[in-house]
């Protein structure tokens, strides 16, 4: 087996492909010919960015409109136009054209080198690692000059890729690799959200900048980081003929004298560079990495030769400006120039983004091997009787993160006093202190609980290892938002008899678009308050009474014994799509059943304590690692470990910098990480595209 | 397995050798502890924010703040918080009622610790509308109560902030404190507007704002019509430049450089920053719109002093008062 045929079908759509019996062209064109119609959709591309831009330069809070600036063409216009057309309009445009460029040629190029359509400085973490280390420095207090600004968001960007990649390398398919950089992203965003939250004063306008913005107060930023852009994008163009011939498979680029893994490495720290200098003009502009690449594929088949890296990168780099100041033009012509001011443009772009990414993934064609189970390495067939321990062990484990909790916080009691409380002879100050306590710490293994039943369920179903509850669509918030989310993502992957993969990746996309819909409404609604909106979005036990974790416990209650009840559908669910249906099991009403199990579990959850994220990830992995993959075992494990960790979290965050607190979820992303990264380098595939 | 067993084991036996005792004596019988110290005696009864009636069988003495303008009341009114959320960020920002060392820091003001609070055993907490009710009701039923005022009106402006004092000064019993300060402050602002007068300026156009700066991008959050300086600032004569509607709350809107054009030439430009960051001379230095501005080329710009809290009481007003006044003429 090559590398080729795993990818194959995968690569064949965006390789450059002479025109013949897989082209959709009919007829064979010359070479003259084809070259006329690359430059024509370049020169369309260019028109279309060009008149974007006028209609962006004509935007803006100041009253100077097209007329205004037509004048001052015909060099007659005021001195003010002029001041507020050099000052602030050509900034923000020409911000706007270098992160377009940036992210689009990025995209392109990590593309290529992954071969893989869903890569982008996104889903890489490429540009979470670069926010992390921009925003660690601002929180030590440290203001960079720019270059060295833009130096460490490259160390930050090139590190998170370096991961993300090493971890995805020579896995199955692009899903493994969007949830790999998916993950890594969302736990280096929950270490710059308790960054940003432990030093309010300090990152302030980090929050919107967070989401991405292009608003610019001068050349400066621009002057200094153009040289980097410049380089970049000839360094990849350059690149551009051996990362044609990559794209034939590593074999072929050998023996046509290509160094397969120079030139990855060449092109990745290249695109990682501009992402970074992205990054650094705008903050992290999401998913136009994703889209602009994405867009050119879908002409492509109109415009032989489009796809050769000599023509590919430069279109992309072109649909990239056309979407950065489409949704910068559009967003200021939806709310008006006055209110989108504070609306990062980030969010449009993230918007528009996830749209891209389900309408991928609703005609994604998974063209590997039969998917592994969940259980890639789960331990070997435990006795009974060594599995009754494991369980007493596990149980014991849980029972001493819940005492821990109700010890430690702000003030540290010992066990006689719990004891003392439980029995009503506890004096009125530990009373006070554990009537507070005890709701947290019962939210935080109930939260926990629920999330990792539901994980492990949502893992079989999804047949994929990496899947998660946030995947299908409650990260965006909790109530109307939820279940709206969880629809779309049912409704468009259920074509096609919801194939595990599909639902993947539209979780994601939809994920990404609630997230970003909700920072639209926080700026929108309270935007001179990050704390709370961090606090809001990260999961957290603060000020949870027993009374609002009734319904929690009770769908616990509920659910938790009709998913044990189906643990042979979801043994057979997790091995593949036949082996069910020669056993008599209906796929879609069984994969519909447990996905609405495990819907109701993590919405009420998030109902109750926000988006915990992580735990519905780790907890299943960890007790398939000590319990084997059969279900009976894998759920009771796995919930209680959940609850565990979920606790320890919640205890670390209510106590590690008392009196303040960190939420919950941040925390359990925290203690989750390590083990998630140690768990993706252990599965990697056995063959290493890296090496 | 071995692993995990080990660990199990070692947490109980870690757990049984430390964590075995009581932080306090079993069986305490609850002995009345706080019966001394009470300013004006007499039970207090209120209607807060929230529309609850608050009940207090004397005047509250120690009290919570957790959020910093109604600290700075109470702290205006001599009754020193036993306890303040942020007490390091209300020391920067609120510099004109500093707190005694002897005041707790309770935590963040979005999630200050209910353990912290509890342990300092206050009579009352006073809040804002901005804090969670839940949380407010929780303490009020193991019996700290709690009194709630609106965090801010920009359609009330000083209404507001008087309303707010007063009614921290009676659950406090120092309603008569509080006459005397409200009382100070109108007189600080007849002054003030006099001196406005008397400098010509009566009716000059104004705009109050502050910033920040990250990188290339500068956000100006002007402080709109209805918003508690710009109201001041209105009483003293002179007349908000910036059309643009604030928020409903605290009346703040926000806008970029561009945004600016908006101003007229003769506007007095007001601003607040704190400490080393001055995010208007540092961030525009260089830029051609805000260079080109009369108001800028006639130094019609003025950083008004640090520690004047800009959503706080009587106290910081009349700091605020005398800057402008200070700063105009």
């Amino acid at each position: 087996m090559t590398q080729q045929s795993t990818v194959g079908v995968r690569v064949a759509a965006r390789t450059p492909t002479p025109p013949g019996p897989l082209g959709p062209e009919p007829t064979p064109q010359t070479v003259p010919a084809r070259r006329i119609r690359v430059s024509l959709a370049l020169m369309l591309a260019t028109a279309l960015a060009v008149l974007l831009s006028a209609v962006h330069l004509a935007q803006g809070t100041a009253d100077v409109r097209a007329g205004d600036l037509l004048e001052l063409l015909l060099g007659k216009g005021t001195e003010r136009a002029a001041d507020v057309a050099v000052a602030s309009r050509l900034p923000r445009l020409l911000a706007g054209v270098a992160v377009g460029v940036c992210l689009g040629t990025a995209g392109a190029a990590l593309q290529s080198v992954a071969r893989n359509a869903l890569a982008s400085p996104d889903t890489l973490a490429v540009n979470a690692g670069a926010f992390l280390a921009v925003t660690a420095v601002a929180a030590a207090g440290i203001s960079l000059p720019v270059l060295a600004s833009a130096g460490l968001a490259f160390v930050g960007g090139l590190a998170a890729a370096g991961l993300v990649l090493a971890l995805s390398a020579g896995g199955s398919g692009p899903t493994r690799m969007v949830l790999a950089g998916s993950a890594i992203a969302l736990a280096l965003s929950a270490v710059t959200a308790t960054l940003l939250l432990l030093f309010a004063q300090e990152t302030r306008g980090l929050f919107a900048w967070g989401s991405g913005s292009l608003a610019q107060i001068g050349f400066g930023v621009l002057r200094q980081t153009a040289v980097l852009v410049v380089l970049g994008c000839a360094a990849l163009l350059l690149l551009a003929r051996r990362l044609d011939l990559l794209s034939l498979g590593d074999d072929a680029a050998s023996v046509l004298g290509v160094n397969p893994r120079r030139t990855r490495v060449t092109a990745v720290v290249c695109t990682v560079l501009l992402s970074a200098v992205a990054v650094t003009v705008a903050g992290p502009i999401g998913f136009v990495g994703l889209c602009a690449p994405a867009l050119v594929r879908l002409v492509a088949p109109a415009v032989p030769g489009l796809l050769h890296h000599r023509a590919l990168l430069p279109m992309s780099a072109l649909l990239g400006v056309v979407i950065v100041l489409g949704a910068d033009v559009l967003l200021r012509a939806s709310v008006g120039s006055v209110r989108s001011v504070a609306i990062p443009t980030g969010v449009a772009t993230t918007l528009l983004g996830a749209v891209f990414l389900v309408v991928l993934a609703t005609h994604h064609r998974d063209s590997g091997p039969a998917r592994r189970a969940p259980a890639a390495r789960s331990a070997r067939l435990r006795s009974r009787a060594s599995y009754t321990v494991l369980t007493g062990a596990v149980l014991a484990l849980t029972g001493g993160a819940a005492l821990l909790g109700s010890l430690l916080g702000d003030t540290t009691l010992l066990v006689g006093d719990v004891v003392n409380w439980l029995s009503g002879r506890a004096g009125p100050g530990v009373s006070f202190v554990l009537e507070t306590r005890m709701p947290r710490v019962a939210a935080a293994l109930l939260a926990g609980a629920a999330l990792a039943l539901a994980g492990a369920t949502i893992q079989a179903v999804c047949r994929n290892p990496l899947a998660e509850p946030g995947i299908i669509g409650v990260a965006g918030g909790a109530g109307v938002g939820a279940v709206l989310s969880i629809t779309l993502v049912f409704g468009l992957a259920a074509r096609g008899g919801l194939q595990a993969d599909r639902l993947v990746l539209v979780g994601v996309g939809v994920s990404a678009a609630a997230a970003g819909a909700t920072t639209f409404l926080v700026v929108l609604t309270d935007p001179f308050n990050a704390v709370k909106a961090i606090t809001w979005l990260s999961g957290s036990t603060y000020g949870v009474m027993f009374d609002r974790l009734v319904p929690l416990a009770l769908v616990l209650v509920l659910v938790g014994p009709l998913l044990v009840g189906h643990h042979r559908e979801l043994d057979l669910l997790a091995l593949d799509d036949d082996t069910p249906r020669l056993l008599g099991v209906r796929l879609v009403p069984t994969r519909l059943l447990l996905l609405g199990a495990a819907t109701l579990l993590t919405a009420f959850a998030v109902a109750s304590v926000g988006v915990i994220g992580f735990v519905g990830l780790v907890a299943p992995h960890a007790a398939r690692a000590i319990a084997g993959s059969r279900h009976t075992r894998v759920l009771p494990i796995a919930t209680m470990l959940g609850a565990t960790v979920v606790s320890l979290g919640d205890t670390l965050g209510r106590t590690v910098v008392a009196p303040a607190q960190l939420p919950a979820g941040l925390l359990t992303a925290l203690i989750g990480t390590p083990y998630f990264v140690w768990l993706l380098w252990r599965s990697r595939g056995a063959r290493q595209a890296w090496h | 397995m071995n692993l995990l067993r080990t660990v199990v084991a070692l947490v109980v036996a870690g757990l049984a050798l430390s964590a075995c005792g009581t932080t306090e004596e079993a069986e305490r019988t609850d002995s009345g502890s706080d019966d001394l110290g009470t300013a004006e005696a007499g039970p207090v009864s209120v209607t807060d924010a929230r529309g609850e009636l608050v009940e207090l069988d004397a005047p509250a003495t120690d009290v919570v703040g957790l959020e910093w303008n109604v600290v700075e009341h109470l702290v205006s009114l001599d009754v020193m918080p036993v306890g303040v959320a942020d007490v390091e960020g209300y020391s920067d920002w609120v510099q004109v009622e500093p707190l005694d060392d002897s005041v707790v820091d309770v935590g963040g003001r979005g999630e200050p610790s209910v353990e912290a609070i509890g342990a300092l055993a206050p009579d009352l907490i006073v809040t804002t509308t901005d804090y969670e009710t839940s949380v407010a009701e929780d303490f009020e039923e193991r019996g700290i109560p709690v009194l709630v005022v609106e965090s801010a009106d920009a359609s009330a402006g000083i209404g507001q902030m008087r309303e707010n004092l007063e009614l921290v000064a009676e659950v406090t019993g120092t309603s008569g404190r509080a006459q005397e300060l409200l009382a100070d402050f109108d007189v600080t602002l007849d002054e003030g507007t006099q001196a406005i007068e008397e400098a010509g300026l009566a009716g000059a156009p104004f705009f109050m704002t502050d910033g920040y700066l990250d990188g290339g991008r500068l956000s100006i959050r002007p402080y709109a019509e209805g918003s508690l300086l710009s109201d001041v600032t209105e009483q003293m004569g002179l007349e908000n430049a910036w059309q643009v509607k604030g928020d409903p709350a605290y009346g703040l809107s926000e806008t970029d450089v561009e945004g600016l054009t908006a101003l007229p030439a003769d506007v007095n430009f007001l601003y607040m920053a704190n400490g080393d960051d001055d995010p208007f001379e540092k961030g525009l230095a260089d830029n051609a719109i805000w260079k080109a501005f009369p108001f800028v080329q006639n130094g019609d710009v003025h950083r008004l002093p640090d520690g004047i809290w800009m959503f706080g009481g009587p106290t910081s007003m009349s700091a605020y008062v005398d800057a402008v006044v200070e700063a105009l003429t």
